[in-house]
C-alpha cells in the first residue's frame, strides 16, 4: 500500500460515517464512500504529501454527493420510496437502528448546504476552520449556515 | 434575554467549543445568569450530543481497504476462459472500472456479529444449495477467499450477503439487506457494493456447477 492508501485505510470508517450523514439511506451512503474512494485513488496525484489529507477526502465525499444529488433526486422523485432504505453496517440493537434512520430522514430534510455544515461540525466533530476548508467557504458562511441548520434540526427532532 | 450582549450563533459556538478568551466569557456569563439562554444551550449540547452519539458506531471498525491491484495481476498472469456468470458480468457495470478498487467491507450485526454466524435458514441454502437452486434463500455465486476458506454470497428476503466458512459453521464477511421490499435501484446499488466486496475476496475465478458440487460433497472444507 502507498501513502494514499494507507490514510485512506485509516480514514474510511470516518468517511463512512461522514457519508451516512449526507445520504438519504445505508445502502446509498456506502455506494457513496466507495465511489469516493474509487475516484480518491484514480486522482492520488492531487493530494500533495504535506497536504491536509483529511480535508482533500472529506471533499472528495463532499463533491461526489453533490455532483449525484441532482439525478438522486429525480430518481426518488419517481421511486419516492416509503422506506428510506435498511441500515446497513451498523452494529447495535434495533433501537439504535431506529435512532439512528430517524435522525438521517431529520438531516434530510435540511438544504445540502446547511446539512453539509452540519454533519461536518456535529457528528464528525470537526473545528468550524476545518469544516470552512473542507467546504471552500469563509468562515461567516459556514457559520450561519451552521446555525440555520441547527435551528431547523432542533425544531424537527424535539418537535 | 433579547438584550443580552449573546445570540443563538454565540451559544451554538460555545457549545462547539470554538469561543476562547472575552468571547467565552460572555457567553458563560450569560447562561450563568439567564435561564433562557442556559436552557437554549442545553438543548444544543443534548442534540449534538444525541447525532454524534447515533453515527458513533459508522465510525467504528471494521471497514477495510483492500488493494485489488495484486488480484487482478494474478488473475492476468493466469487468465482462463471466464465462466458465464460470476465477477465478470459485475464487472462490466463500469463501477469497478478503477484500475484499483477499495473493498469496503461492512460488517455488522444483522443476524449475527461481525464475523458472526448467520441464521439457521441462510446455513441450510449455504450447505445444500448450488448456485441458481431456487428456495427462499437464492445462493448467486461461490468462491474461495485468498486464505483458501469457501465463501458463498447469497440472497434472502430479510438479509443478503456473503459468508465464507470456518470450521463447520458460516460467518458473514458482508452484509446487505435482504431483497424484499427493497426497490430496484437500491437493490442495483447494493449488487455493486456486493460485487466490489468479492471482487476484494476473491482469489481466481468463482466455482463452476461441477466444483459447487464437488465443494458440496467436501461439506465446503
Amino acid at each position: 500500500m502507498d501513502e494514499v492508501e494507507r490514510r485512506l485505510a485509516s480514514l474510511l470508517p470516518r468517511l463512512r460515517r461522514f457519508a451516512h450523514g449526507l445520504a438519504r439511506s445505508g445502502p446509498d451512503a456506502d455506494d457513496l464512500v466507495q465511489a469516493a474512494a474509487e475516484r480518491m485513488l484514480k486522482a492520488r496525484d492531487q493530494w500533495q504529501p504535506g497536504t491536509h489529507f483529511e480535508a482533500w477526502a472529506y471533499r472528495v465525499v463532499r463533491n461526489l454527493w453533490i455532483d449525484t444529488a441532482r439525478s438522486r433526486q429525480r430518481r426518488e422523485a419517481v421511486h419516492a420510496p416509503e422506506e428510506q432504505g435498511m441500515l446497513v453496517g451498523v452494529a447495535g440493537d434495533a433501537e439504535a437502528r431506529v435512532e439512528l434512520s430517524y435522525l438521517m430522514r431529520a438531516l434530510d430534510r435540511l438544504p445540502d448546504e446547511q446539512r453539509e455544515a452540519v454533519v461536518l461540525v456535529m457528528i464528525e466533530g470537526k473545528s468550524y476552520a476545518e469544516a470552512a476548508e473542507v467546504l471552500e467557504v469563509p468562515m461567516g458562511t459556514l457559520t450561519s449556515r451552521l446555525v440555520r441548520g441547527r435551528q431547523a434540526l432542533m425544531a424537527a427532532v424535539e418537535g | 434575554m433579547g438584550a443580552d450582549p449573546v445570540d443563538e450563533a454565540a451559544i451554538i459556538a460555545w457549545v462547539d467549543g470554538e469561543l476562547t478568551g472575552a468571547e467565552a466569557a460572555r457567553v458563560e456569563a450569560a447562561v450563568a445568569n439567564d435561564a433562557d439562554w442556559r436552557a437554549l444551550a442545553d438543548r444544543h449540547r443534548r442534540m449534538k450530543a444525541r447525532f454524534a452519539a447515533a453515527f458513533a458506531p459508522l465510525a467504528r471498525p471494521p471497514a477495510e481497504v483492500i488493494s485489488l491491484a495484486d488480484v487482478r495481476a494474478r488473475r492476468a498472469a493466469n487468465a482462463v476462459p471466464a465462466p458465464s456468470y460470476g465477477w465478470r458480468r459485475w464487472a462490466a457495470g463500469g463501477a469497478i472500472a478503477a484500475s484499483l478498487v477499495v473493498g469496503l467491507f461492512v460488517l455488522q450485526d444483522r443476524g449475527g456479529s461481525p464475523g458472526g454466524g448467520v441464521p439457521a435458514p441462510v446455513a441450510v441454502a449455504l450447505n445444500d444449495q448450488l448456485s441458481g437452486d431456487a428456495g427462499p434463500v437464492r445462493v448467486a455465486l461461490s468462491f474461495r477467499d485468498r486464505k483458501g476458506q469457501y465463501c458463498r454470497s447469497f440472497t434472502g428476503d430479510t438479509l443478503s450477503g456473503i459468508a465464507c466458512r470456518a470450521g463447520t459453521d458460516w460467518q458473514m464477511r458482508y452484509t446487505a439487506p435482504g431483497s424484499a421490499p427493497a426497490t430496484d435501484y437500491r437493490m442495483a446499488g447494493t449488487d455493486g457494493a456486493r460485487a466490489t466486496a468479492i471482487m476484494g475476496m476473491i482469489a481466481g475465478e468463482p466455482l463452476d456447477r461441477a466444483q459447487e458440487d464437488s465443494a458440496r460433497r467436501a461439506n465446503w472444507r
